[in-house]
């Protein structure tokens, strides 16, 4: 095992470059680029999960899987797995196998049209990337993963690269995640400033309080705005409609959770928590998060917009989690602290298998009607209905509808919220009853959002051309989103399976063990989960539903005597047929609750009419709009104000005048020599 | 004998630049430069004579060679004739008046008298007070293209910059390596080939050498 562990990951990682390399070495073939990328893809991906596992289960402490020093300082190539590398990395290498089946038949459609070789080397390398943040153990070389993740997602992001929204939405994204990345890369260097190091793997004994506060506070924007905490998620909503729909699966299943995997490394498990406030920022942001995440996710139009904001939501839901256990661990209940990071990591990974999906559908549907406004939606089940059973699957895990994986995390969050409610800690425990209620709101809304969803898009009449044309999308489109379906009701069924996981990985960073606490009787079947008297058994509902559906129907039978079955013409209020114009819009749909929460989104409406009148015969157009606080309110201005500043002194500073230019270089050196004077 | 000489011809270096920066007429100028240099000249010669009698070395006599061959009078002639060949003669040519700016100079001089007084050692051994005049002499070169307003003048500033650079680099080294020296020379005369053709370019475009006017080239 000592041997043959580190030999799968390598073979894992070699397999991606090996994709890589391939993948521009036959750029001319397209076709057989396409798959032979893919097939590299799925290989290294059953390996590396298949190490993961046995890495978690059988292996003790931080695996080095290679070593290679540089003569240029501080830049040494160590790549070790520890419990929680491997734990990402499982999720990644579950959620790639599943996408890149699905490229297989999605990136068809760019075959003659665009340079599919370029588009998988960089879907590759991005994935390669990620396996380097998840596995390098020297703060710079992660820096350096971290800035190329970023780098080669913004080239998958606009790689459909004339349309104008592409690029403004690239353009945003860069710009936000170089400035998390500046942030990260000063909370570097003031680690290194105290320790004279960069080993993550190190103590950081020598850094005072103050700047472990500080670096906190970097840490938490740095890697706050790669997770889409509100309100650094501005990037969010537009970078992951622009990118293709394989990619933003991974952008969003796998990619933003890139950012919990840092606070962990660096903030539990490097710096160490002591403080009880970080948990509670945490806490706050969290709670912020998953309420306007949903809230804007209600009032989307734009399929991929809605599951990127939905994803802001998740996200909090996650960092609700892991703001608990940072409360708990200040506080020393380990046990606590334990159980709530259980429920952060379990709904990590459970998110990254539904919300893949998720975009995948949504890829599907684009690719079968080429739209992806919900308003041009509708009636799809009919003309997609594999596609339609998946993503109803995935919809209803990510509402948390019992025998899908989604209700496990929640749940557990729910409990790990109620179970930190402790006599003698006042303020705390307001916060998280408020926590809990903004939970359970925001539970209610997700439903709502995932009706609208999925009944918009695929149930009633088709609204437009496009989706009356809707053509069916390949066999390994659907075999992906058949696999993660799968996956999900697996795991929904059986949570002690990835349970036992991740009460390995908690145990190996310090926590202890909670498995003892969801203790079970039998076999996996049936292994209820109980916490302080709260019992759950996914398996036993989902049983028990089918059986009062059976029973419901068999006493309809017995007591309402036999059904007759006539054919009849249905009312139809008068009209001769229904049209789709006849039934409910996207907007229409959210509009009472946009009503209700008109404070947020500050809806403006505009009636004209073409003609004269408002009540002549032309026809008259409404629209209605709303506001998104963050951008009007905070974005907007900033740039605004940095962009009126640049023009203003563009010209004071930079006059064009030589004379000016020396006199700029005389002072600075003067001011220097006299820096170098005085200190 | 050869130390006073070489502080004697640091002080001279510095008051030719003051001297430089009270001209008024490019002419005279481009004659003060030749002073300068043919005061660093001497005092490469100097230490030539002094490094060949002490240790056989006579690459610094090479270099005194190079330095009157390049900077007493290929150079001054080049500008000679670059001034020649511009049309437009309009003299008063610097944007405060002269004993202002020689005060300021005089500041200079202070501050960096200022800044290096910090430094260890100063005054003993190898890194005297030569030292300083030198980098006074650097300061003054940058204000020296400040002030002036026709393009000549930056070249000659430009001049007066590496003049002192290269001075106090010889004096607190003893002498740096052959070829780092040709390296130097080599860059100086390539940059000064340039800007004397940039200077023609300048005055085909806008009639005038006057650098104010290349501010209508903002974009």
């Amino acid at each position: 095992m000592e041997l043959f562990l580190p030999v799968l990951f390598q073979a894992s990682v070699l397999l991606y470059l090996v994709g890589a390399i391939i993948s521009v070495l036959l750029r001319k073939r397209e076709k057989i680029n396409n798959l032979s990328a893919n097939l590299f893809c799925m290989a290294a991906s059953v390996l590396g999960a298949a190490a993961s596992i046995a890495k978690i289960l059988w292996h003790e402490g931080p695996l080095g899987i290679f070593e290679a020093h540089s003569t240029i300082p501080f830049l040494s190539l160590v790549m070790k797995v520890d419990n929680i590398s491997a734990f990402f990395l499982l999720a990644l290498f579950i959620l790639v196998f599943c996408v890149s089946i699905y490229s297989i038949g999605y990136i068809s459609h760019y075959i003659g049209r665009r340079n599919v070789g370029l588009f998988n080397f960089l879907y590759t390398t991005f994935i390669l990337t990620m396996i380097l943040v998840f596995t390098s153990t020297n703060a710079i070389f992660f820096y350096i993963c971290w800035e190329a993740m970023s780098v080669f997602s913004y080239f998958l992001v606009v790689f459909e690269s004339e349309k104008s929204e592409n690029q403004r939405a690239g353009t945003l994204y860069i710009i936000m995640t170089h400035l998390a990345s500046a942030f990260i890369l000063v909370a570097f260097l003031i680690i290194y400033s105290y320790t004279q190091s960069f080993d993550l793997y190190g103590s950081s004994g020598a850094l005072p309080e103050m700047s472990k506060n500080i670096i906190f506070l970097l840490f938490l924007i740095g890697f706050g705005t790669k997770a889409g905490l509100i309100p650094l998620h501005v990037w969010l909503p537009h970078a992951h409609p622009a990118a293709p729909s394989n990619v933003s699966a991974l952008m969003s299943g796998i990619m933003i959770k890139t950012a919990i995997y840092g606070m962990l490394r660096f903030v539990h498990c490097y710096l160490g928590i002591e403080q009880a406030w970080w948990g509670l920022l945490i806490l706050t942001l969290g709670m912020i998060s998953v309420f306007l995440g949903v809230a804007y996710a209600l009032m989307e139009g734009n399929i991929k917009r809605l599951l990127a904001f939905s994803s802001v939501e998740n996200i909090g839901i996650i960092l609700i989690g892991l703001g608990v256990c940072f409360i708990a661990f200040a506080h020393e209940q380990v046990l606590l602290g334990s159980f709530a990071l259980t429920a952060a990591l379990l709904h990590t990974f459970n998110h990254s298998l539904f919300k893949g999906g998720l975009f995948l559908g949504a890829g599907a549907i684009q690719y079968s009607t080429q739209t992806k406004d919900m308003e041009k939606l509708g009636g799809l089940s009919k003309r997609i209905p594999v596609t339609a059973f998946f993503v109803l699957c995935f919809s209803l895990a990510i509402s948390a509808i019992i025998p899908f994986n989604g209700f496990i995390g929640e749940w557990l969050t729910f409990q790990a919220l109620f179970a930190n409610i402790l006599p003698g800690q006042t303020g705390i425990d307001i916060l998280l009853i408020l926590a809990v209620a903004a939970l359970g709101l925001a539970g209610g809304l997700v439903i709502a959002c995932f009706v609208k969803f999925f009944g918009i898009s695929f149930l009633g009449l088709p609204r437009s051309e496009q989706a009356l044309q809707a053509k069916e999308v390949p066999l390994t489109m659907n075999i992906s989103m058949g696999l993660l379906a799968c996956l999900c009701l697996f795991f929904g069924l059986f949570p002690l399976t990835i349970l036992t996981l991740v009460d390995k990985v908690i145990l190996s960073i310090g926590g202890s063990t909670v498995l003892g606490e969801l203790r079970g009787e039998f076999f996996l079947l049936f292994y209820p989960l109980e916490i302080a008297g709260n019992e759950i058994l996914p398996a036993a509902i989902l049983g028990l539903v089918l059986v009062m559906i059976i029973l419901t129907l068999l006493l309809l039978r017995m007591f309402g005597g036999k059904y007759i079955e006539r054919k009849y013409g249905t009312w139809d209020c008068g009209y001769e047929a229904l049209t789709s114009r006849m039934q409910y819009s996207a907007t229409g749909f959210s509009k009472p609750l946009q009503i209700v929460f008109k404070i947020l989104f500050r809806p403006s409406r505009k009636l004209s009419a073409e003609g004269e009148a408002l009540c002549s015969s032309e026809p008259i157009k409404y629209t209605t709009t709303f506001s998104s606080i963050f951008e009007d309110f905070l974005y907007s201005p900033a740039a605004k104000a940095v962009k009126s500043f640049s023009k203003k002194t563009a010209f004071r500073i930079q006059t064009g005048s030589i004379h000016n230019y020396l006199i700029y270089i005389l002072v600075t050196v003067l001011l220097l020599i006299l820096y170098n004077r005085f200190f | 004998m050869f130390d006073f000489l070489l502080e004697t011809l640091s002080v001279l270096i510095l008051l030719s630049a003051f001297a430089l920066m009270a001209n008024k007429r490019i002419s005279s100028y481009i004659r003060t430069f030749r002073i300068q240099s043919i005061s660093i000249a001497l005092a490469a010669g100097i230490m030539g004579i002094q490094s060949s009698q002490a240790e056989g070395r006579f690459d610094f006599l090479i270099v005194c060679l190079l330095i009157v061959a390049l900077k007493v009078v290929y150079i001054p002639h080049l500008l000679h004739k670059t001034y020649a060949n511009v049309k437009y003669k309009v003299e008063k040519d610097f944007i405060l008046n002269i004993p202002i700016m020689i005060i300021i100079c005089c500041g200079l001089v202070l501050f960096s008298y200022f800044a290096l007084a910090s430094i260890e050692g100063l005054g003993q051994g190898l890194l005297n007070l030569q030292f300083v005049n030198s980098v006074s002499v650097i300061w003054i070169g940058l204000f020296f293209m400040i002030s002036r307003k026709k393009a000549i003048g930056q070249i000659i500033g430009f001049l007066v910059i590496e003049n002192g650079l290269y001075i106090a680099a010889m004096l607190s080294t003893n002498g740096m390596p052959l070829v780092v020296d040709l390296g130097i020379f080599l860059d100086m005369l390539t940059a000064v080939m340039i800007m004397g053709l940039m200077v023609f370019r300048i005055n085909d475009k806008f009639d005038s050498i006057d650098i104010d006017k290349l501010n209508h080239l903002k974009g």
